[in-house]
């Protein structure tokens, strides 16, 4: 299947990331077009596009933006920059080599939905990106691209970039609503949904980078064009990160619908000579696992969902038989207990339970009868939280042990044979994780 | 904002019919349908709910997903499942989850038996614990504050500490640190969490995480009994429950009233219980014996203060302090007036207003309730400080500010917490505010107030700024204000003044908007209306006239009024112009004092002194400022062979010829109905546990007519100008108070003196913060705040040790000490 690239569009093309170059090839004509049409008719673009948010949970952006209340109150948009999901690298590469893709998307949403206010939430490991946006902000304030009555259609629409601290509970909506204002970034309860009542409890758009980055693509070439792209309700192109054990890992922009297969053995190159794939996840290291046989499924939001797992943030990881699943799963589990906020009981006591559990498979003090505990602590997190991220790691974690007990019944026994006289701290396969918090 | 107007709707819980007010949390509405669903961070007095602790998952039909019951209200039509397995499962779940670093030390914890975790557990729980690892450890316990300890082991980090200091109380002192299962509750810089409302975390707290210092250890739960009653030390007037144990208060609790307290405390309510079982009180009647107070026999006691009051006869000078009740001030008045013919009794530091005026200021139909606050469409705290005048209703001004959006203007002399909340914010010279309540006037009529506000010691704009905020709100404006207002010499003016503005704003009285007096004392409108006042008797009569409270003192001094009785009160601790009473005290031969601690004006002077009982063991009325009748019930008993105080008062009477056939409580407060044409037919049933608003009632039309306002207003005098000097302004902290210093737990808060300085004077007068200083002769250390306005000083009264009632002129010399 052909790769069409929208904005992978001569990505490397020297310079894109200053306004002169952007500018040069075309860039914010989309913007002026969009300036053109009513409000109205900007949603109703992007609704014909069918596109689906690229952060995670694939919600459509067109009728997110008619969630909007009318009125003259104060509107938001904030872009979600804050790319924390493991495996996930795509905004990265869109920030820095083609901002003013991103800042124009934003311009646009923000037209669409008479926001007047706009942020840029950007994680704050992204230290060079964020360098970049702001700089690339300025030169668009300074263009008359940001800033009171744009391109005299007006609509005026202010810009900021701001740095997270370091959580990937900062990507979750509403946790990064509440860091933006200030605040611990703890997610809120839904409903209200952000649509409604947002940052500083006023009507707020989220959208992920690469979603409000392809708005201009969607205004230039019309919504219905877009939607001719991809699959059945999986519209239009998706860049997606590929890591892990694959011969050519980066970003490549597909058309939805393309056989995973071909982008794994296709683009990525496929696993190291004389490996076999074991498992891999669709969809960042929150989505449950696919096994080698589900390499054939088509690579859209429906299929993957299917299939019991999710397309998420389109960063598809690679592991293959080198690695052993009880070391992918405790790793994974550090990560979320490193991660959860603590608000809510299943996740924070959740994630903490079954990071314990699995260190004690891992150093031989478990019996096969603690993997019972553990998939029944996957089920008591799931469905009960306060947001995603117990669910984050529960679902991963639950399709693990479903797909590959007889491997965890193995390494308990093989641990405990190690380990025979039941030392709590032997045998760990490394230290207690450390992550100093960026 | 005005009250929503809720409808009534109908849905359905595990298969029965229930009604409940639309917009009613699920958790909430269940109980109406006798449905119980477990909680723990939900708490509607905290605010809006947050859906943390997961444990109130309930079914939804049409939802796939169990949802928070504690953040759903209730839609027409919604049915609700509680028994699932799919929702029995997640319970489970959430103990489960919540006892994994849980230590289970119940045995050892002050919680054990009262605890939510444990009832949740045994109820909602699995029963069986799979948990192997090893649970998280913290240093416990630790003290949070002197008065609170923490134990982070137990915490089940459900947030309602923080929210509490975050979003109730506003002291922005509890944070979460760290995240995750890593997160522990701990102030935010480290320092202990010391501040007036912080005992409430203790209650609120669902697991034995957050203990009380002072009760730490003391009982379980099966020792105690729980008595309800009313705190008589502020005029809040918050509805308590006294833990009893062995005849002994061990713990204070709040008794949820959600139109007096709105279910918190005061630190100084929460913990001064102690002072109730300390050595240093009161507890047998004393005498004078050369030169020095000895314990002697009730018999002897009452002897000598009869026979030294039969000899003045006439010539008795009375003086109620604000904890008395309505029925001890009652006693009080007949005891002086009818028993001993002498007409001077009052209740108040700077004596009565006319009838007329005391009418219309608490005339019911302008009288605003306690929950107006919350639900008005503005509110003008006017020259009182909240939090150390009422406590309870500073965080009732915060509630309607943070959620209902109520519009405050604060206007006092010194620099308010509630500045911060405010929306216009306005300073006048210490007691100007005759003048400036005239200017706010001017402004509201829209005349030129230049002269007025330059009288007041306040900036023109700010005082356009309330006036604006005042007048374009709304229809429901309610001004909150100080009783310290109608002190001083030009008292009558002040009041005509307030009642101009009040006129003004309210042209039509409604419920939900007029004025809130923040009286001096606990149970000042009481005592007014049981004819605690010179010239004006029960049920706000025409009396005699007599000598007011400076009247008392100046007559005392020239040896005019031999004998003098103070009821709950040391004039020298709690009344100004210091040197006009100590002369008074040393002229009057015969001293007779009611008091629970010897401080100086009773260790120096009485000649007789009756012990006061404590709160827990008292049995009387008090009449809360917005007009409701509360009741004190005993909880203790009288230690020894104490007497109540209204039996020491009755018979007094007796003794000197007067028999009023009183042999129980209940038959004082028959007679105080009886003779207070307002309260009829207000039976002590009626009052019962939540009390009863008298002017809700239709007896409240035999409330007196009050003076309607004056058309014009005299000049007001003009505040004193700083010439070099400063203006000296008063203020009277929460924690100066004899309990406070009494209570072994609270005695770390006992102010010392302090002299408020704005930083520009400081530099002026070359003094650094910090420094020992003078204010005209008194000893304080030098504070430095920037809001304090230019040229004023301000100092604490209340304190024993450097008295700002020493200083009597409006103007005083700061000097280096």
């Amino acid at each position: 299947m052909s790769t069409p690239h929208l904005l992978f569009k001569d990505i490397d093309e020297p310079g894109l990331d200053t306004l002169d170059v952007y500018v040069k090839r075309g860039g914010y004509d989309n913007l002026k077009k969009a300036l053109t049409m009513p409000p109205e008719a900007v949603v109703e673009e992007l609704k014909a596009s069918g596109i689906r948010g690229r952060g995670g949970a694939g919600f459509q952006m067109g009728t997110k933006l008619s969630f909007l209340p009318k009125g003259t109150m104060d509107k938001y948009v904030v872009c979600n920059a804050d790319e924390s999901e493991p495996g996930t690298f795509k905004d990265r590469e869109l920030m820095q080599k083609i901002p003013h893709l991103l800042i124009e998307g934003i311009l646009i949403a923000g037209y669409a939905a008479q926001a007047t206010k706009s942020f840029i939430f950007i994680r704050g490991e992204y230290d060079q990106q964020a360098s970049i946006l702001e700089a690339a902000v300025a030169e668009a304030k300074a263009a008359g691209y940001i800033g009171e009555n744009i391109l005299g259609s007006g609509h005026s629409q202010d810009m900021w970039v701001h740095r997270g601290a370091g959580a990937y509970i900062c990507g979750e909506e509403t946790g990064l609503l509440d860091s933006l204002e200030g605040r611990r970034g703890n997610p809120r309860l839904k409903p209200p949904f952000p649509a409604n009542q947002g940052l500083y409890q006023g009507p707020t758009l989220i959208n992920n980078v690469e979603t409000l980055s392809t708005a201009p693509l969607i205004i230039g070439m019309g919504g219905a064009e877009y939607a001719k792209l991809g699959a059945e309700n999986s519209t239009g192109t998706k860049l997606v990160s590929v890591s892990g054990n694959v011969k050519n890992p980066g970003n490549f922009e597909i058309e939805l619908g393309m056989k995973s297969r071909d982008i794994i053995e296709g683009l990525a190159g496929g696993v190291p000579d004389g490996r076999q794939v074991k498992f891999w996840f669709p969809g960042g290291s929150s989505s449950p696992v696919l096994l080698p046989e589900d390499l054939d499924l088509t690579y859209d939001f429906d299929t993957m969902a299917k299939a019991g797992s999710m397309l998420g943030s389109g960063a598809i990881i690679v592991v293959d038989d080198s690695n052993k699943v009880v070391d992918v799963a405790l790793k994974l589990a550090k990560f979320y207990k490193h991660e959860s906020c603590g608000k809510c009981s299943p996740c924070r006591e959740g994630t903490n339970w079954t990071v314990k559990m699995l260190q004690r498979i891992d150093a031989g003090v478990a019996t096969p009868m603690d993997l019972d505990i553990l998939a029944s602590v996957q089920d008591q997190i799931m469905g009960n939280c306060l947001c995603v991220l117990g669910d984050a790691m529960a679902m991963p974690l639950s399709s693990m042990v479903k797909k590959f007990r007889e491997e965890f019944e193995e390494h308990i026994e093989l641990a405990r044979a190690r380990n025979p006289y039941g030392d709590e701290d032997a045998g760990q396969a490394e230290p207690p994780i450390e992550i100093a918090a960026a | 904002m005005p009250r929503p107007d809720r409808k009534t709707i109908t849905f359905s819980i595990d298969g029965r019919e229930v009604e409940a007010p639309e917009g009613t949390m699920l958790v909430d509405a269940a109980k109406l349908g006798d449905v119980e669903i477990p909680v723990f961070c939900y708490e509607p007095k905290l605010g809006a709910p947050v859906g943390a602790c997961r444990m109130c998952l309930v079914e939804i039909e049409g939802i796939p997903k169990l949802q928070a019951g504690c953040a759903t209200p209730v839609k027409d039509g919604m049915v609700v499942h509680t028994q699932t397995d799919k929702v029995r499962a997640a319970q489970n779940s959430v103990v489960e989850f919540l006892l994994v670093n849980h230590p289970l030390d119940c045995p050892v914890c002050d919680k054990g038996g009262e605890c939510p975790l444990q009832d949740i557990t045994f109820g909602w729980g699995r029963g069986r614990s799979r948990v192997v690892e090893p649970k998280r450890h913290f240093e416990k316990p630790l003290a949070l504050s002197p008065l609170i300890a923490i134990d982070r082991e137990r915490c089940i980090l459900c947030y309602r500490c923080v929210r509490f200091s975050q979003e109730v109380s506003e002291d922005y002192q509890l944070v979460l640190q760290e995240r995750g299962s890593e997160s522990f509750v701990a102030t935010f810089d480290g320092h202990p969490y010391v501040a007036p409302f912080s005992g409430n975390i203790i209650e609120l707290c669902p697991v034995g995480a957050l203990t009380s210092q002072p009760y730490r250890f003391r009982a379980r739960p099966w020792d105690i009994e729980q008595s309800g009653s009313v705190c008589n030390l502020c005029p809040g007037q918050c509805n308590v429950s006294y833990t009893v144990r062995d005849d002994r208060v061990l713990r204070v609790l709040a008794r949820d009233h959600h139109e007096v307290d709105d279910g918190w405390l005061c630190d100084r309510g929460r913990f001064a219980y102690q002072a109730m079982h300390v050595d240093e009180r009161i507890t047998a009647p004393m005498v004078r014996d050369g030169g020095v107070l000895r314990e002697v026999t009730w018999e002897r006691a009452l002897e000598e203060a009869a026979k030294a009051l039969g000899r003045a006869k006439g010539a008795v000078g009375a003086i109620a302090g604000g904890s008395t009740t309505n029925e001890e001030g009652f006693l009080l008045q007949r005891l002086v007036r009818e028993t001993l013919g002498s007409p001077h009794v009052d209740s108040r530091a700077s004596g009565a207003l006319p009838i007329g005026l005391h009418a219309a200021l608490s005339a019911p139909a302008t009288q605003a309730t306690v929950p107006d606050v919350e639900f008005a469409h503005a509110v003008l705290v006017l020259d009182t400080e909240l939090v150390d005048d009422m406590p309870i209703l500073d965080l009732r001004v915060r509630k309607g500010v943070r959620r209902n959006r109520v519009k405050l203007a604060v206007a006092t002399s010194r620099p308010s917490s509630l500045d911060a909340n405010a929306k216009a914010v306005a300073r006048f010279a210490p007691g100007a505010g005759e003048a400036f309540v005239a200017a706010l006037e001017a402004a509201i009529a829209g005349s030129p107030i230049g002269e007025l506000a330059a009288a007041a010691g306040a900036e023109e704009d700010a005082v356009t700024a309330v006036a604006d905020l005042l007048r374009e709100a709304g229809e429901d404006v309610v001004i909150v204000w100080g009783e310290r207002l109608t002190h001083g010499p030009r008292a009558v003016q002040a009041a005509q003044a307030l009642l101009k503005v009040s006129s003004r704003l309210n042209p039509n009285p409604h419920p939900g908007a007029g004025l809130l007096e923040v009286p001096a004392g606990a149970n000042a409108r009481g005592l007014r209306e049981v004819g605690v006042l010179p010239g004006i008797g029960p049920g706000l009569t025409e009396a005699a006239p007599g000598l007011d409270t400076p009247g008392i003192a100046a007559a005392a001094a020239n040896g005019e009024l031999p004998a003098l009785y103070f009821l709950h009160t040391d004039p020298l601790r709690d009344l100004p112009d210091r040197a006009t009473w100590q002369r008074a005290l040393d002229r009057a031969s015969t001293v007779i004092a009611h008091g629970a601690f010897l401080t100086e004006g009773l260790r120096e002077f009485a000649t007789v002194v009756f012990p006061t009982e404590a709160p827990a063991a008292k049995e009387g009325t008090l009449t809360h400022t917005d007009g409701r009748l509360q009741r004190m019930r005993q909880a203790i008993g009288h230690p020894g062979d104490s007497r109540s105080e209204w039996q020491v008062l009755a018979e007094l009477s007796k003794r000197l010829g007067d028999d009023l056939q009183l042999f129980t409580a209940p038959m004082v407060y028959a007679q105080v109905v009886d003779s207070v044409p307002f309260y009829a037919g207000i039976s002590l049933d009626d009052i019962g546990g939540v009390g009863v608003r008298w002017p809700a009632r239709e007896a409240a039309s035999a409330w007196p007519a009050g003076e309607s306002a004056p058309v014009g207003l005299e000049a007001p005098a003009a505040a004193a100008s700083p010439n070099g000097k400063l203006r000296v302004g008063t203020f009277r902290s929460v924690w100066a108070a004899p309990e406070v210093e009494a209570s072994p737990a609270l005695k770390f808060l006992a102010p010392k003196q302090r002299a408020e300085l704005a930083p520009s004077d400081a530099a002026r007068l070359g003094i650094g913060h910090g420094e020992h200083v003078l204010v005209g002769g008194v000893p304080a250390v030098a504070h430095l705040r920037t809001g304090t306005p230019e040229g004023t000083v301000f100092l604490e009264e209340g304190i024993e040790a450097a008295p700002a009632a020493a200083i009597t002129d409006p103007l005083a010399e700061v000097t280096k000490a």
